[in-house]
């Protein structure tokens, strides 16, 4: 259980979904998600905010014209319609009042009435402003001297500009309805009065279509609506003026089209032109969302190919994720296999890319790791035979064990007695003896850096010099057979103590050999044979307790340093002649490095027999030739 | 700005509704059509032609029941008194037919209306009307004294003017007043023949036969519209220049007639219908004046008088002669 497994059992459910979300966000998928994500996904935002907004802009040009084409076509439109209601009441005042012009001057207005829809009724006044001629579709026609109209605004605003435009009236508070006035050229000919149903600008305004929705609309100077395509609006009186107003403003500030919150509270693009003469406002306003659908159409179809974009993003990451988290769950298992040492485990991957590598090189490790470990069990099965330095050189550097001819230094020791004390003794206490007895045997052999080559019983078989080369194995041998002696004497000692009576004997001898490994498939062994191995055997045979016994090559390499007796020739068996028998004197204790000299006998023994010259120098230097076990001076001191 | 503009258009493009189109005409409407004409009522063809015009299929997205009660209010009341919400969409109406509907709160009704809505009490203005109640006014009162003016034009002689006026119709007793002002102010003496109902009817017409009158006039109304080819025949017997209200008269024979043009306003009353039928309150439907009044002469009938008529003070008027 990891540490957030453990987390997650514990904590809250915000705290597991954040460690939950902690784990994704490391996962190889989210990794991959992230990657394709911002290689599929920003792009196509990028293209498509790029698309949008230069679509935004040549749609917004093109509405902009569209626009300010309309609201100022409709606006001349309008003008015109007043132009022409203006124009026709200038038929009605072409002659000058007479008092019998009543009758034909009705006719005229009468005319006019059925010339021109939209007017409704129409006054004549003469020159001195007062009424002669009121005809109208509803209300009944009067001729003759009416109400003085001098100071009504029409006749002045006609008189001082020829031609009046009124202010818009709302009939019922719901027809809209104006006022034209139109003086004739003749002042004579007075002013015609026409009251114009603005109901009728609605063909004007209805003509135009924007887009779908898209439309005209014609407001005053407060706001409130004129014209307008659904009629109604127009009817229903003041309601809604304030948005008509607002809108009216917000274009008035802009000389441009603007998008703006519409009728309703949609936002519209709108663009305005002047009514000048009448001082109204046209209105060409198409609903945002239409006017942008193909824009808007647009940014769906990007968000469809970016959503399609992150399914395809998700998709290959997940995918690929799974692709790779099978192998990497093989190789996380195969690694964790191969750690627990199953170097025998091999990954088979072949997916053919990075990971079938890997997974290679898994197996080449773990090979190698067998091999490796093949090694190391060999060297500790080794180590039971060899000093752990040699064991380790052995198994490092091929072919020391071959097969070779080689100058060696063989140290055969024994127990003296043991043979009576096995016959005797129980088999525990002889076990325990002999344990303790190969403790320190083994102990100063590792100590000495030799090979102990075999032991059988109470004896053993020490090497120097091989496998494993060495500088001075005479002496190296010689110490070593000290260090036994010290070791094993002290074992000796306890050993009576407890009532068993046992000896130690050394012999060492120093000649060339033949070395190599012996033995079958499954059960070899490292051995020396040669004469010097026979007759170190035979000196061990021969020593007696507590001694050691050396050749007289050994004799001769250790006797600058240590002491040396001769103890005169023996035979020995398997040797025609008799032979030099030298012993390495040792009274000092073990732990004391002996600086031992040779005797006098024993030095010219050796000259007899062609000591070489360091031997001489050695004798040349030594202190007592006379005195035995003189002149030895330890070190120590 | 143009920039904020277009971030927020791109916003909105995206959270606005695809879904946000105009509601189609998708089940089937039920409007009830209510007349006190008799069965052959040419204002029905105009209704039908103007929901054809709006995309409406009989049978199909929209039934009318019709229930006509010739001349008879009173009967359409029993109807009326059945009628709930939900039974029909709409309730289309005219004239008397109208005020057996004044009971009725919770459907929409749609009228045709010669008199001022907002006096008769069924909506609370024009601009809005404010109830259930929605339609159009044809300016009768106003047009009434301007039928006795353009009778006086082509009949200079007229002395003597008989009124047929059917008392069962809202606004008629403001109709008579303002008929007989304008008389008055003509020079003419108005004589008031009314009639309740289409029982009262033939005597009515035996009235005007013995009230040697020069010329007859007409309220537009159901009893006279159905009745129209029978009153233009009695004028042409009794050779009484007529004067009618809508130009159906004219095409039954009558002489003259002035009047909105009736199929166009029940072409608009379709538009209204449509719009109600997708969801629009009446309350807020402005009551629609007509803005174009139609003087139909029937020349036919003209020559029956010869040179005792004045055409020439007319035809140049007209918008409709039938010759």
């Amino acid at each position: 259980m990891t540490l957030a497994d453990m987390g997650l059992a514990r904590s809250s459910l915000p705290r597991r979904i954040y460690l939950r979300w902690l784990r994704l966000r490391r996962s190889l998928c989210f990794k991959y998600l992230v990657t394709l994500f911002v290689a599929v996904v920003l792009p196509l935002t990028l293209g498509a905010a790029g698309e949008a907004w230069f679509g935004y802009r040549d749609q917004s040009r093109h509405l902009n014209e569209v626009l300010q084409l309309q609201s100022r076509s409709a606006a001349e439109r309008i003008d015109a319609f007043a132009d022409e209601i203006s124009v026709q009441l200038g038929w009605a005042v072409q002659f000058p009042w007479t008092d019998g012009s009543d009758v034909r001057h009705k006719i005229d207005a009468l005319r006019l009435l059925q010339q021109v829809p939209a007017i409704l009724s129409i006054v004549l006044v003469d020159q001195s402003g007062t009424e002669r001629v009121s005809v109208s579709r509803v209300r009944l026609n009067r001729t003759g001297r009416g109400s003085d109209m001098s100071a009504d605004p029409a006749v002045r605003g006609a008189r001082a500009g020829k031609v009046w435009y009124g202010p818009v009236r709302y009939e019922h508070d719901s027809e809209p309805y104006m006022r034209i006035a139109t003086a004739g050229n003749l002042a004579a000919a007075g002013v015609a009065i026409a009251d114009v149903n603005l109901k009728l600008i609605w063909d004007v305004i209805a003509a135009i279509r924007i887009g779908e929705s898209g439309h005209a609309i014609v407001v005053d100077d407060t706001g409130r609506l004129i014209a307008h395509p659904d009629i109604s609006l127009v009817l229903r009186g003041k309601a809604g003026s304030e948005d008509f107003l607002r809108l009216k403003q917000a274009l008035n500030a802009n000389a441009a089209t603007i998008v703006t919150t519409g009728i309703g509270g949609k936002p519209v693009v709108a663009a305005a032109a002047p009514v000048t003469k009448l001082g109204w406002t046209v209105i060409a306003l198409q609903p945002a969302a239409e006017a942008y659908a193909s824009l808007r159409a647009g940014l769906w179809r990007s968000l469809v190919l970016i959503v399609i974009g992150a399914l395809i993003a998700v998709a290959l990451s997940y995918g690929l994720a799974m692709r790779m988290s099978g192998p990497i769950r093989e190789l996380e298992d195969g690694a964790k296999r191969i750690g627990s040492g199953q170097f025998d485990h091999r990954i088979a991957l072949a997916s053919g890319d990075e990971l079938e590598k890997l997974a290679t090189r898994f197996n080449e490790m773990a090979g190698e790791l067998a091999i490796s470990k093949q090694k190391s069990e060999r060297i500790s099965r080794l180590k039971r035979f060899l000093a752990p330095q040699v064991a380790e050189l052995v198994e490092n550097s091929d072919g020391l064990l071959d097969g070779r001819r080689r100058e060696v230094v063989a140290v055969f020791a024994d127990l003296r007695g043991f043979t009576a004390f096995s016959a005797r003794a129980e088999p525990e206490i002889i076990i325990a003896a002999l344990r303790e007895y190969y403790e320190a045997v083994g102990a100063v052999i590792t100590a000495h850096e030799a090979t102990l080559i075999q032991f059988a019983g109470d004896g053993v078989m020490i090497l120097l010099n091989a496998p494993v080369a060495c500088a001075d194995p005479a002496h190296r041998a010689v110490r070593l057979a000290i260090d036994l002696q010290a070791a094993v004497q002290s074992l000796a000692k306890r050993w009576s103590d407890k009532g068993y009576a046992m000896g130690f004997g050394v012999g060492i001898a120093m000649g060339p050999a033949t070395v190599g490994t012996i033995g079958y498939e499954g059960r070899l062994d490292y051995t020396a044979v040669g004469s010097a191995i026979n007759l170190a055997s035979r000196l061990c045979d021969l020593a007696g307790d507590a001694q050691i016994l050396i050749d007289p090559v050994v004799a001769e390499q250790v006797s600058c340093d240590v002491r040396v007796t001769w103890l005169g020739e023996r035979t020995i068996k398997g040797y025609s002649r008799a032979m030099q028998v030298f012993a390495v004197v040792d009274g000092e204790s073990a732990q004391r490095r002996p600086r031992v000299s040779i005797t006098s006998r024993a030095r010219e023994v050796l000259r007899l027999d062609g000591a070489n010259p360091r031997a001489a120098l050695c004798g040349l230097k030594s202190a007592s030739p006379e005195s035995p076990g003189v002149g030895m001076h330890p070190v120590g001191h | 700005m143009r920039r904020r503009d277009f971030i927020a258009l791109a916003a909105g493009a995206l959270a606005w509704p695809i879904a946000a189109r105009a509601e189609e005409i998708s089940r089937v409407h039920r409007i009830l059509w209510l007349s006190t004409a008799s069965g052959a009522d040419p204002f029905l063809d105009g209704f039908r032609e103007g929901l054809r015009a709006q995309g409406y299929v009989e049978g199909r997205n929209v039934v009318l029941q019709s229930h006509y009660a010739p001349g008879d209010p009173q009967g359409l009341r029993a109807i009326v008194r059945e009628l709930k919400a939900g039974d029909v969409d709409l309730v289309v109406s005219s004239g008397a037919a109208t005020r057996a509907m004044s009971a009725v709160t919770e459907i929409p009704v749609l009228f045709a209306q010669s008199g001022d809505p907002v006096a008769l009490g069924i909506v609370k203005s024009l601009a809005q009307p404010g109830t259930n109640f929605t339609g159009t006014t044809f300016l009768s009162l106003e047009l009434a004294g301007k039928r006795v003016e353009l009778l006086k034009d082509i009949f200079p002689k007229l002395r003597r003017l008989a009124v047929l006026s059917n008392n069962d119709h809202p606004g008629e007793p403001s109709e008579w007043n303002a008929t007989r002002q304008a008389a008055l102010a003509l020079d003419i003496d108005p004589l008031y023949i009314p009639f309740f109902g289409p029982r009262e009817f033939d005597a009515a017409l035996a009235t005007v036969a013995e009230a040697r009158a020069d010329a007859m006039l007409a309220f537009p109304e159901p009893v006279t519209l159905v009745n129209r080819t029978r009153v233009a025949q009695f004028a042409a017997s009794q050779r009484l220049p007529s004067m009618f209200g809508w130009s159906e008269y004219c095409d039954a024979g009558g002489l003259l007639s002035y009047g909105a043009n009736q199929r166009a306003t029940y072409f608009l009353l379709a538009r209204y219908a449509d719009r109600i039928l997708r969801g629009e309150k009446p309350a807020e439907l402005p009551v629609v004046q007509p803005e174009k009044f139609e003087l139909a002469v029937n020349l036919k009938t003209a020559k029956l008088f010869g040179e005792e008529l004045d055409l020439s003070s007319i035809l140049f008027r007209a918008s409709k002669v039938l010759e």
